[in-house]
């Protein structure tokens, strides 16, 4: 009897749990955005497709150059495709995404997949390093800063997070590589060594573009964290803590922080966006065979089927980093339920 | 407006790169001036050169296969498949894998032999058939590498092989620049036609020739990695173990990636960095003058150009040489005419030639009662800064110029296509002019990148296309250089140059002294190049 009456309460068991999931307030709330994400994404690939159509010339002009005659453009164009209607075009690259066939690259005759396959790790290695070494940084300069507002700390840190802000990454990048890779050799100035090769090795070779990246959102970053954190610091509670004979640093890092963090997330969650249209630029100064290297050579030559899906790869990359945020959120925050009344 | 997303940005890049090339150069100091190679000594064999390649060159998206590569360089293809001829320092015709070539019939045939015995990296032999059966290729394909763009029809026979090491081209007409043209196009790289097939559409990534090395691994635009080819047919060659081509964002990146040791060769075009490498010890710098000048193409179909006073003004208003001196460090070369110094039929003076008068401009824009001028090119560093000295010169004559400085390359197609556009910035020229983007290119009533409209001028670049004899073609060029001058078709600027710059362990034509550019790209001979140990 006891034999069998376990596994029928582990059953109900489950099933609460399931049930329980099911109207879980953060998984609503992933499948309702989910399905908002449907139309986005649609969006952002008929407007891509818009766009590049109303582009003078096409991948045939841009493929053969200047040196083309009509004839051979025209050929060409036969050849890919090229004369048939952009709505039939758009059509048939938007029936393959159902059936998940990205098509063929235009230029290479490659399937857009394999392209994308081959070069997404690496831009998403990036982008995890860049990202990595912003956080990195701006977490503990933001505390010192706010540690004693209008200090030396502060002002030194805001001085140069102002020129940090002010400078343009690919400015940076070539900065970086003259001080750490030409004077001091210290890091490679280009290449890409794979994980699986060695992993100090990939490191060192993704850390001068992760810092080309990183260093000016760390600016970003520390500024906002700093503002917050002395914001928090004024707040009640910090008085209470400190009324309690809490340590400063104890204040600072596990109230003024904890709270502050929320602010950060959300906007490392919006910059996702920013973050990967930087690697476009600084793949190509540090010869990172990533998708932002393959993607302005895709713009270069028109090539529309491989523009199209780079775009929809990286849309879906930002629409579920949003989404991730929102989820984050709810997770440490108990305050915050999405979709329930306030009551 | 400036255009946004990443085409902006890397103008913004280009203008950065420029800015901090000649901050640095400005900074850099110093009296030497080391450009020449160390004593070479012997070649020694093994080592790997990683080359990085910009620009252009950066784009084999299309592919290496020799008929369908588009506008691709041949810097890879001429490593990968060899080459049936190239040009030797001195600018003659050298035979590599074939061994000679003859004109007869009047120059309506040309005779091609080959070296016997030379295999392709697949084991199969390259001979007659295998290069008749690529030139039918070629001449079937889209690319503009094809040699149909500049080579008469052939006739009946069309192409014949009498036996298994010579190949016989039959023309309806003669055609004096046949080898030129050869060499600039698909014609001299030759494809294993067994590889050709077995591969498919694989071919054009891992392709396979008779060249100094093969394919190891190729990313598309990126990065094409190449071992060395141990049946190549010149004993004990190539010397380098591997040859990597590794494409980057620019001049200024590239140039620093040269100075860390991780790249050890690179073509440089940024004027200030190629002055700046020539002052660092540790690197060879071997300038290699243009086979093309900038010219400024002028449209005589619609107005102003239409009247020659206007097209004399231009002339009278522009000042090459205040441009070579101060803009550009005196690196490039004077012309008054279609090719550059390392071009055939060089004339770096043509009698007659209207040179910089401010007075006399102003005087026909007087008569004219002013002139507006529309003047377009493309953004890379030299138009760019071209385009603002010559608004500046210009407007001094009185002459109101709008500049167009445009990365697209499509809408500078749609601009010529369109006949609508006055002036425009351009390279004209080749090595050879009658062939590839040359004299036809730029000045035939027929073509689709011509201003001019002139029937005279159509028959006398016809005439010196024909003749086998090189001095006939050089008396009929420098007669069509004085007709453009004196019609006031085009006024040249000058010739740049592309600074070859390496490490000084690196050794080789093309990478530590100055070869021909036949194709206006940089092909270093990579049988010959090699690496000093140590």
């Amino acid at each position: 009897m006891t034999a069998t009456a376990a596994p029928a309460v582990s059953a109900d068991r489950l099933i609460g749990r399931v049930a329980a999931l099911a109207t879980s307030p953060s998984l609503r709330l992933a499948a309702r955005r989910l399905v908002i994400a449907v139309p986005v994404l649609w969006g952002v690939s008929a407007l891509t497709f818009i766009v590049m159509s109303v582009l003078p010339g096409n991948a045939a002009q841009q493929i053969l150059g200047v040196q083309a005659t009509p004839a051979q453009v025209h050929q060409l164009e036969l050849e890919l495709g090229l004369d048939k209607p952009a709505w039939l075009r758009y059509a048939s690259w938007i029936g393959g995404v159902l059936t998940g066939n990205l098509g063929r690259s235009l230029a290479s005759g490659q399937p857009v997949t394999a392209i994308i396959g081959q070069r997404l790790p690496i831009t998403v290695e990036l982008v995890v390093y860049a990202l990595a070494v912003s956080v990195a940084l701006a977490v503990p300069v933001a505390l010192l800063a706010a540690r004693r507002p209008g200090g030396l700390a502060d002002r030194l840190s805001m001085g140069i997070s102002m020129a940090g802000l002010s400078m343009a990454n690919y400015v940076l990048a070539l900065l970086l590589v003259i001080a750490l890779a030409v004077y001091l050799p210290v890091f490679p100035a280009i290449g890409f060594v794979p994980l699986t090769e060695s992993v100090g090795a990939n490191l060192r070779s993704l850390t001068l573009p992760a810092l080309a990246i990183g260093l000016p959102l760390a600016c970003f970053y520390t500024r906002l964290l700093r503002a917050d954190i002395a914001d928090q610091m004024q707040e009640d509670y910090v008085v209470t803590a400190r009324a309690k004979g809490v340590g400063p640093w104890q204040v600072l890092v596990r109230h003024a922080l904890r709270n502050s963090l929320f602010g950060l997330l959300t906007i490392v969650g919006l910059n996702l966006g920013t973050l990967i249209g930087a690697t476009v630029i600084i793949e190509q100064i540090f010869s990172l065979p990533g998708i932002g290297q393959a993607f302005l050579q895709a713009i270069n030559n028109r090539d529309v089927p491989l523009i199209e899906a780079i775009v929809l790869v990286l849309a879906t990359a930002v629409v579920l980093a949003n989404l991730l945020t929102d989820i984050l959120y709810a997770v440490l925050d108990p305050r915050i339920r999405y979709g329930q009344r306030p009551d | 407006m400036a255009p946004a997303g990443p085409i902006g940005s890397l103008r913004r890049l280009a203008v950065a790169t420029a800015t901090l090339a000649l901050l640095v150069a400005a900074c850099g100091g110093g009296t030497s001036s080391s450009t020449g190679a160390t004593q070479a000594g012997p070649p020694q064999r093994g080592g790997s050169l990683n080359y990085l390649v910009s620009g252009p060159l950066a784009n084999w998206d299309r592919g290496l296969d020799t008929a369908s590569g588009g506008a691709a360089p041949s810097i890879f293809e001429d490593a990968i498949y060899g080459q049936l001829f190239r040009l030797n320092a001195t600018g003659d015709v050298e035979p590599v894998l074939a061994s000679a070539y003859e004109f007869s019939d009047g120059g309506k045939t040309v005779t091609l032999s080959l070296h016997q015995g030379i295999t392709f990296q697949d084991g199969t032999p390259l001979d007659a058939a295998a290069v008749a059966w690529n030139i039918n290729r070629d001449l079937a394909t889209t690319c503009v590498c094809s040699p149909i763009t500049s080579w008469p029809k052939l006739g009946p026979d069309g192409i014949t092989t009498p036996d298994d090491h010579t190949v016989v081209i039959h023309f309806t007409r003669s055609y004096g620049a046949a080898i030129s043209a050869l060499i600039t196009s698909s014609v001299n790289h030759v494809a294993s036609p067994a590889a050709v097939q077995k591969l498919g559409d694989q071919f054009k990534l891992k392709p396979v020739g008779a060249g100094p090395f093969e394919v190891v691994s190729n990313v598309v635009s990126s990065q094409l990695v190449l071992k060395r080819y141990d049946g190549y047919f010149k004993k004990g060659q190539p010397y380098l173990d591997r040859l990597t081509f590794t494409t980057i964002g620019g001049d200024q990146p590239a140039y620093q990636a040269v100075l860390t040791g991780q790249a050890q060769a690179v073509g440089l075009t940024t004027p200030a960095l190629i002055q700046q490498a020539r002052q660092n010890q540790s690197l060879t710098v071997a300038l290699t003058p243009s086979t093309a000048p900038w010219v400024i193409q002028l449209n005589t179909a619609i107005p102003p150009f239409n009247d020659k006073r206007a097209r004399e003004a231009i002339y009278y208003a522009t000042d090459p040489d205040a441009m070579r001196v101060h803009l550009f460090g005196n690196l490039f070369a004077a012309t008054q005419s279609f090719t550059g110094p390392a071009g055939l039929f060089f004339q770096a003076k043509v009698p007659g030639y209207r040179t910089h008068d401010l007075a006399k401009a102003k005087q026909l824009v007087d008569q004219l009662g002013g002139l507006t001028v529309d003047l377009f090119a493309g953004n890379d560093n030299i138009s760019t800064t071209t385009l603002q000295a010559l608004q500046t010169q210009w407007a001094q004559a009185g002459i109101h110029t709008t500049i167009r400085p445009d990365p697209d390359l499509t809408r500078i197609i749609q601009e010529f296509t369109g006949k609508k556009w006055q002036a425009a910035l351009q390279l004209v020229g080749a090595y050879d002019p009658a062939v590839g983007a040359g004299l036809p290119f730029r000045y035939l009533s027929t073509a689709v990148y011509s201003g001019v409209h002139d029937t005279v001028l159509d028959q006398m670049l016809d005439d010196a296309a024909s003749s086998t004899d090189k001095g006939k073609r050089a008396q009929r060029y420098a007669d069509i250089a004085k007709y453009i001058s004196d019609q006031a078709y085009s006024p040249y600027l000058f010739g740049a140059v592309t600074g070859a710059v390496a490490l000084k362990s690196v050794h080789g034509p093309g990478l530590t002294s100055s070869i021909p550019l036949p194709g206006g790209f940089p092909a270093p001979d990579w049988d010959e190049a090699w690496i000093a140990k140590g």
